[in-house]
């Protein structure tokens, strides 16, 4: 590597003696300062923006999407793809729905409605690991199977939803904090804490960095690979828990477009496609980046067409920024890469 | 260093006593008379090509002429040259200096598509032909006739490439797409085409390496057709055997030059052997102990109990019946040229590759490997050759290589024991003094030199707790510094109970072992105790080239 790259290091390593993890999580962490860029710029965009009743607000709106992107995260970090979520968290939420309404108590229900994403996450696994389908494929099939088959429980149009156990539980208040954040927050630190600090964590890094050398140190590959396309069925079927409750019905109709929008999150978190890099916590700031910026946009009273346009222009300054392309490494260098390189490597010093 | 200099003067003398036999052209000086008195037979002349990449002179001033009827080798070890002058030959890549002359003209190639204009065609491992489209589309892809309009003539493309495959012997149908013909049919295509674009010069990568025995029989063949039409082809092949069925000249690379061109018919398989492997003395302290007669020695001769024992183990095609035991603290070579299978062998036993037939024992109990999960499990811990691809995940950190292997032990309940784990990384990074960057245990391991990262898979392994370590090729691409501290590694661990197995296409570094096996064509061939190696291993080079056994 070059005298640059050995001057950064100890740039860092000086701040290491300093103040350790401030140096590393805060103040070298861009992802975090983007976050605060757009807030910032929301403050600036409209005094109503910073009330807590709009904060509430964007974090319950993006709690679905934020629990799918962790989900996703897991797919992605081993080199995969998953586009069935959008489709599974409505097939869950016509599953619960349909239960309710034959009478079913809501935990029945919640639970049937977990296992059936679970089980459209199991054949995901099965059909990339035991049949060898390429993860693209087997989800994108998927996401076929799971929409049609949520019509066919639906049998009609949507199902209200009336149970208030279940809607206080997905879509109600702990004190001033709405459920949907509790709930995201919580999946999000669980899979911090699972990718950082267990094995099951390491392994997906691995075998996302290098499937061959993870084969050949005797790491379970398929049973990982199969474990994260079940969690990405779970995470899913959460989400749509979630959106059943705040919409008050099923319908296979919901979460259209999710797995982009989960893809986008992660990506723009920091996560390369290729596999091997990035941090739930990261996908979920992705996701309120997205999900802040389309909150701004509103206040500014943007029609949804345009905010489609500025959406797909922030993914792309986004992942030029953070996530290096969303490719892996091992290519040519591309325009984006050699803008990053020139803005002085502030994703190196941020990455570790 | 007198003493090197002299067995290098010995190997030297041996080398010309070889082309005296049957020279084309010895040295440079006989080269240009050679190439002078039959000029107007020279289709191909390479001058005085060099070409180097960031740190390794590839290729250093290299001279070739293949003259026309003539099928021509190019035989080297890995590393030898022969890719570069490859790709340097068909345009794919540019010379540093030297030329290329074709029928005497000098030609610039600069790219694959100018080579082909010129005549000189290419036909790669990996075959240039779409799999979805029809033979004919396939032999007619650059440039289908045409009609006034634009249409292509299919009644002309089909009837040309019906003439095309047929005058190879092949019976093909054109229209069938050409994924569904086997290599060798697909081979012959290839060749049609070069064929029909007025080839001159065919470079053959390999051809037979992916063929079955009766299709390369068929394919020498076909090239002996082409050798009677008046083409000039360069064969380029690890198989020794093949290259005295089918070629008329052989020229040798080592390290980037040419050692010599030999009439194959005159020189015997051990000679073409000696000028591939040579001795290269200079190169580290332990090759000037072979100069001074003083083998150097890896091992100390290990134990009694055996600790690996391998019984009937064949996979099928590149590994044969192959049997041995290993036994405690003794360092094991398993060598032989490039692509006789000790690779293969290699990862039979770890798991990595499937064996068909054989028992694998490790301390007298029989285990079932089926993956590399098993071949852990037992004790048995592997550093493949390509490190990069296989040994490590280069993006992740240097204590996550090291204990990936041994997740189990450095975690309470899946949890990793993240104390324990920086414990032994830093213990690791210092007596295996890995010089790692900034971030030490946390430094990614793509920063680190090719001996600090091979260190680092040899340290995943100790962090395991194995037994029985496998090396295949362990200094390869290894500076001369670290190849010396990874042999004196190697010596620690046997030293401190553990069996070794090294898998090296150096004959060097197979004779500093306890006991060396010898692989020819899948099959064990030799098996040497320390003592009975020569000091310049003229036993392991006569039973590389297969021309003899000495097994027990």
């Amino acid at each position: 590597m070059s005298s640059h790259e050995i001057k950064l290091q100890g740039a860092s390593n000086a701040g290491a003696r300093l103040w350790p993890g401030f140096r590393k999580y805060v103040l070298y962490n861009y992802l975090l300062w983007v976050l605060v860029g757009t807030i910032v710029l929301g403050t600036m965009a409209s005094p109503y923006f910073l009330t807590t009743r709009n904060i509430w607000n964007v974090l319950t709106f993006a709690a679905v999407v934020s629990v799918i992107a962790v989900g996703q995260f897991f797919v992605v970090v081993t080199g995969g793809i998953d586009l069935s979520v959008g489709s599974i968290a409505a097939l869950t939420t016509v599953v619960a729905a349909v239960l309710m309404k034959a009478g079913y108590p809501a935990p029945v229900a919640a639970i049937a409605g977990l296992v059936a994403g679970g089980a459209c996450g199991a054949i995901n696994g099965a059909l990339v690991v035991k049949a060898n389908i390429t993860p693209f494929v087997a989800t994108l099939a998927m996401m076929s199977i799971a929409r049609g088959t949520s019509y066919m429980v639906q049998e009609g149009s949507l199902i209200s939803i009336t149970d208030d156990n279940f809607i206080g539980w997905f879509a109600g208040k702990i004190g001033p904090v709405p459920t949907p954040v509790v709930i995201f927050l919580v999946v999000m630190l669980i899979a911090a804490y699972v990718m950082r600090e267990t094995t099951f964590g390491r392994r997906l890094y691995a075998i996302g960095g290098n499937r061959e050398a993870s084969r050949l140190s005797g790491l379970p590959v398929g049973q990982c690979i199969f474990s994260v396309y079940l969690i990405g069925g779970l995470a899913s079927a959460l989400a749509g828990l979630i959106l059943a409750a705040q919409l008050n019905q099923g319908s296979s109709l919901l979460a259209q477009g999710y797995e982009l929008d989960s893809i986008a999150a992660v990506v723009v978190g920091g996560a390369s496609l290729a596999g091997g890099s990035g941090a739930p916590i990261g996908a979920v700031a992705g996701g309120l980046i997205i999900a802040v910026l389309g909150n701004i946009m509103n206040l500014y009273q943007l029609s949804s067409e345009p905010q489609m346009v500025v959406k797909g222009i922030l993914i792309i300054i986004a992942v030029m920024f953070i996530s290096g392309s969303g490719q892996g490494s091992g290519r040519k260098s591309g325009w984006a890469d050699n803008l990053k390189n020139a803005l002085g490597g502030l994703r190196k010093r941020g990455a570790d | 260093m007198s003493g090197s200099t002299g067995a290098r003067f010995g190997a030297e003398a041996a080398l010309q006593g070889a082309a005296k036999r049957g020279p084309v052209g010895g040295g440079g000086a006989e080269l240009t008379a050679a190439a002078s008195a039959s000029s107007a037979e020279v289709v191909l002349q390479v001058q005085g090509l060099s070409k180097a990449y960031p740190g390794v002179k590839a290729l250093d001033n290299c001279d070739l002429q293949v003259r026309r009827g003539e099928i021509h080798a190019l035989l080297g070890q890995n590393g030898a040259g022969k890719s570069t002058l490859i790709k340097l030959i068909s345009g794919a890549e540019q010379a540093d200096s030297g030329a290329i002359l074709l029928n005497g003209q000098r030609v610039a190639l600069r790219t694959p598509h100018e080579a082909q204009r010129a005549g000189i065609f290419t036909i790669f491992q990996e075959l240039s032909l779409v799999p979805g489209l029809s033979v004919a589309e396939n032999i007619f892809i650059s440039d289908m006739p045409t009609n006034r309009f634009g249409k292509v003539c299919w009644r002309r493309v089909r009837d040309e490439a019906a003439q095309a495959v047929e005058w190879l012997g092949h019976l093909v149908d054109v229209d069938s797409p050409v994924h569904t013909l086997s290599v060798a049919q697909k081979q012959g295509v290839e060749l049609a085409k070069a064929l029909r674009r007025n080839a001159k010069v065919v470079l053959l990568d390999e051809p037979s390496a992916t063929l079955p025995q009766p299709d390369v029989e068929r394919l020498f063949e076909v090239l002996r057709v082409l050798r009677s039409r008046g083409l000039a082809l360069i064969y380029i092949s690890h198989r020794l055997e093949e290259v005295q069925q089918l070629c008329d000249t052989a020229t040798v690379l080592r390290n980037g030059e040419r050692i010599g061109t030999y009439r194959v018919a005159g020189t015997s398989a051990t000679d073409l052997v000696r000028a591939m492997i040579g001795r290269d003395l200079k190169s580290t302290r332990v090759g000037e102990t072979i100069g001074s007669q003083r083998k150097p020695r890896l091992g100390s001769g290990g134990g009694d109990a055996v600790v690996l024992s391998v019984r009937g183990l064949d996979d099928g095609s590149a590994v044969r019946d192959v049997s041995f035991d290993l036994r405690k603290g003794q360092i094991l070579g398993i060598t032989g040229l490039v692509g006789n299978g000790q690779s293969e062998l290699a990862a039979c036993i770890f798991g990595a590759r499937e064996r068909v037939k054989g028992t694998i024992a490790v301390e007298g109990r029989q285990v079932d490997i089926r993956s590399p999960a098993d071949a852990i499990r037992a004790g048995i811990g592997f550093l493949p050759d390509e490190r990069k691809t296989q040994g490590l995940v280069l993006p992740m950190s240097v204590v996550s290589n090291i204990t990936m292997a041994s997740h189990r032990a450095f975690s309470r309940l899946s949890v990793i024991d993240r104390k324990l784990e920086g414990r032994v990384t830093r213990g690791m990074i210092d007596a295996l003094s890995i010089k790692v960057g900034g971030a030490g245990p946390e430094q990614p391991v793509e920063t680190l030199s090719g001996g600090n990262q091979q260190k680092v898979v040899l340290a995943k392994w100790l962090a395991s707790k194995c037994k029985i370590l496998i090396f295949s090729e362990p200094t390869r691409g290894v500076d001369i510094g670290a190849k010396e501290e990874i042999y004196d590694l190697i010596k620690v661990f046997a030293a401190n109970g553990g069996s070794v197995v090294i898998v090296s296409s150096e004959l060097q570094e197979a004779q500093m072992c306890d006991r060396v096996l010898v692989m020819s064509r899948a099959r064990l061939v030799g098996d040497l105790d320390y003592a009975e190696i020569d000091p310049h291993g003229e036993e392991i080079l006569k039973l590389y080239a297969g021309e003899h056994e000495r097994t027990r």
